[in-house]
């Protein structure tokens, strides 16, 4: 199926048959899995109010949001590995930047994150100029601001910020929460990953650098006019808690 | 039809159609609830391409959201190939190509049949909403311009595009990109290259940069071409269109031995296209790699299976190969396998044509001489259509070649006489005649034979100047009769016609006369400016803007097959 998979795999076909076909179904069933979650936590709401059956009981709905969670996790992680796998910022990787409306890029992050986030009681505000046009990788950059978002779930209080803003020759892209802040080695980490004299996944770290790696890798996929994309991490910002900021050229 | 489109402007998805195409039970309930949940009622389900295609057959859907791994037989490409060349979908139809990843396909360039959009699992809701309204509209800032487009109307779609770029910004690089293409099928190179490099200017775009080759190499500036192409391909290992147009170059310099390298991996990364199989094994029967020629029109044959670009030129291929391994028996039932499948008097010709050759490359004359005489009765035969230039010259070399003449120098004449004025076609006939030691009297044929040409042309000329419009128009349709592939006569012919009707006003019968002109000089020689210029002029003399010319191309193709898009 996948015509870059057959580079590494010149000699085995089979393999390359099973690889793709075992993607396709893992991503199946958690398409499947954060399918029926989301329409289980919508139709049973979290406040006691309304007259629901007895399935509506408040821990059983944050243990449906936790698996919720989880499921996503898995789905970041399965992008990653295989961004990863496909030499993501090789000119192998597909990468198909186009001029795109600021207005719906929010919008789909919006709409994947919205149920997860409601079934946490963490509050999402965006923050963006709804005219504005940028030329990106929609998917790829989806997939960075999602997993972002999902990271900052971990981190936050209760509020976790979109803000999305042409700052001169960048798109200037923030997801910020109102937690205590990145510590001190995720920090580093993300200074890290902009490096460019050390430009490789640190396999060494837990699974976040999997993540940075792939978001830096996205960034950087970002060229124009001598300019190239960058991802940062910091302490801070309108809501005093971590940020993650993604500029593109 | 309003063109202009405000971006909220609300849609009404509930009352659509939907057709879900998914192999995966979990999946296609899914989607349902996703679409239920926009309000759909109007919602098929087909778990496999095949049943995909029996749903599609019956019903007009407006969105189909079909996955790209759809398990065993047709995958989503195909059936998206399938229902887009069958007509099963309307130019309105939303196609949402499902895939469990970021696909290679949606960068390729060069897929002839894009979906409108590629959309990655898992979906939710939000993101489903988000690309069918942006599909939406996108569809309606483009229908106009698809319109004339269909209507083969290439400079007021062009203008079109113009005007619609200022008010959608979104979208400027697109109708862009739409406003070059038009401007090439108008055979307007040189608009075309500025749109290119205003692009380049604000982006490095792939499309542009191919776009922007194709027009030096067409204008003799191979060598700059071969290396924007390269550099495309440095850039993204899998633009498949610069690979295709990277072997071209090549054998446009007459390296064919690298334009085969490029080709053989083109083939690798995307195997699933019948016209680049073909290219493979046509060049390497040339280079006579056999064994590569062979699997390249075995693919071709294989995938031409279930493919509506099936191609009689794959079984003539392989037939030359079986010939070239002394398989004469299998080479002959290829042969009758194509005349038995496709069928027509030019496959029927052509059959005849790849018999001969592969009897006299195994040295069996005697047969070889046979299927020549054969070919000999079929030409004397005058109610049938002669076949294209390039099948000609194959047939007259190979008439030669066993022994016929007066069959062979018919036909050489009978091209003359309807390229008088290409000068490197000319050549090319000579270079037979020599080869056939008749140079002194091919040269005196061709001469004659471009005269006769010339001075019917020139009589219509000459009624047309002189205002005789209805004796202009008589005398041409005896020279389209006697010439009917003469560009110039097809041409002046369509422009006489054209200026009858500006003398008259608007009358059916001619209006048609002239489009049927235009549709056949298109197919044989697309990309003229003269085609776009007395199409545009003939719009406006039409009642109803497009609909009569759309209608009269449509009868032509159904006649006489489709007119090449490229």
């Amino acid at each position: 199926m996948d015509d870059d998979l057959s580079q590494h795999y010149q000699g085995s076909p089979e393999l390359l048959m099973f690889l793709a076909s075992t993607v396709h179904d893992m991503k199946n069933s958690i398409s499947v899995l954060s399918g029926t979650l989301e329409h289980l936590l919508t139709n049973v709401p979290a406040s006691a109010a309304a007259p629901v059956p007895a399935a509506a009981e408040p821990a059983q709905y944050q243990q449906l949001g936790q698996m919720l969670y989880q499921t996503r996790r898995l789905n970041d992680s399965l992008i990653q590995l295989l961004a990863l796998y496909k030499e993501v910022g090789k000119p192998g990787y597909p990468f198909d930047p186009s001029p795109r409306s600021v207005r719906e890029l929010v919008e789909q992050v919006e709409g994947q994150a919205r149920i997860l986030l409601q079934s946490r009681g963490i509050a999402f505000d965006t923050d963006f100029a709804p005219d504005a046009i940028w030329t990106f990788d929609e998917e790829l950059v989806i997939g960075v601001l999602v997993h972002a978002i999902n990271n900052a779930i971990r981190y936050t209080r209760d509020r976790i910020r979109l803000s999305v803003r042409v700052d001169g020759d960048y798109l200037e892209l923030r997801v910020e929460d109102n937690g205590d802040g990145f510590p001190p080695a995720m920090l580093a980490a993300g200074a890290q990953a902009m490096d460019v004299r050390d430009v490789q996944v640190r396999f060494s770290s837990n699974s976040s650098g999997l993540g940075l790696y792939f978001s830096s890798e996205v960034a950087r996929m970002h060229r124009h006019r001598q300019r190239t994309g960058a991802i940062a991490l910091e302490n801070g910002g309108d809501l005093g808690g971590g940020c993650f900021v993604l500029r593109l050229p | 039809m309003t063109a202009m489109v405000q971006s909220d402007g609300e849609i009404d998805w509930g009352a659509k159609r939907y057709l879900i195409v998914d192999d995966f039970v979990g999946i296609r309930q899914l989607l349902r609830e996703s679409l239920r949940n926009l309000g759909a009622k109007h919602i098929d389900q087909a778990a496999s391409g095949g049943e995909g295609m029996m749903l599609l057959a019956k019903t007009r859907y407006d969105v189909v959201l079909c996955d790209y791994n759809l398990g065993d037989g047709k995958n989503g490409q195909q059936v998206l190939e399938e229902a887009r060349i069958r007509n099963l979908i309307l130019p309105s139809s939303v196609w949402l190509m499902v895939s469990a990843e970021k696909s290679v396909e949606s960068v390729m360039g060069a897929a002839e049949h894009q979906p409108d959009a590629y959309i990655i699992k898992p979906i939710t809701e939000g993101v489903l909403l988000t690309r069918l309204n942006r599909v939406w509209i996108k569809k309606q800032i483009f229908s106009e311009i698809d319109q004339a487009y269909a209507d083969k109307d290439y400079l007021r779609a062009a203008r079109l595009c113009e005007e619609q770029i200022p008010v959608n910004p979104l979208h400027a690089i697109d109708l862009l990109r739409m406003k070059a293409t038009l401007q090439l099928k108008a055979g307007d190179p040189l608009g075309a290259r500025k749109v290119y490099e205003q692009v380049l200017e604000e982006r490095d775009y792939n499309w542009a940069r191919c776009g922007l080759a194709k027009i030096m190499m067409h204008d003799g500036d191979v060598e700059e071409a071969q290396k924007m192409f390269q550099a495309v391909i440095a850039d993204n290992r899998f633009y498949i269109d610069a690979f295709d147009q990277l072997a071209h170059a090549f054998k446009l310099q007459g390296k064919h031995e690298e334009a085969f390298d490029v080709l053989q991996k083109a083939a690798k990364l995307s195997p699933n296209s019948v016209p680049r199989q073909r290219t493979l094994g046509q060049t390497a029967l040339k280079l006579e790699n056999i064994p590569v020629a062979e699997r390249a029109f075995r693919k071709c044959i294989d995938i031409g299976e279930y493919s509506v670009a099936k191609t009689v030129d794959a079984y003539f291929g392989m037939a030359r190969v079986c010939g070239k391994k002394n398989d004469t028996k299998e080479a002959i039932r290829l042969l009758n396998a194509a005349v038995h499948q496709f069928g027509g008097d030019q496959v029927t010709l052509r059959a005849k044509i790849t018999e001969g050759l592969v009897y006299h490359e195994t040295g069996d004359f005697r047969r070889a001489r046979k299927s020549g005489d054969e070919l000999e009765a079929m030409l004397a035969d005058d109610s049938r259509h002669r076949p294209d230039t390039a099948t000609c010259l194959d047939m007259a070399t190979l008439l030669f070649a066993v022994g016929v003449k007066e069959a062979p120098v018919g036909l050489l004449c009978y091209i003359a006489r309807n390229n008088h004025d290409n000068v490197p076609l000319m050549d090319e006939l000579q270079k037979i005649f020599d080869k056939a030691r008749m140079g002194d009297e091919g040269t005196e044929l061709i001469r004659s034979s471009r005269k006769e040409a010339a001075d019917m042309m020139n009589k219509g000329v000459l009624l047309w100047k002189s205002e005789r419009l209805q004796e202009a128009i008589d005398w041409m349709r005896v020279a389209r009769h006697a010439l009917p592939h003469n560009m110039r006569i097809l041409f002046n012919s369509a422009q006489i016609l054209v200026s009858r009707l500006q003398q008259t006003g608007y009358v059916r019968e001619l209006a048609d006369e002239a489009i049927e002109v235009l549709m056949h000089v298109d197919a044989i020689a697309p990309g003229q400016p003269r085609f776009a210029q007395l199409m545009e002029q003939l719009a406006l003399l039409a009642p109803v803007s497009g609909v009569v010319a759309a209608a009269a191309a449509s009868e032509y193709e159904a006649a006489n097959g489709a007119v090449p898009d490229r």
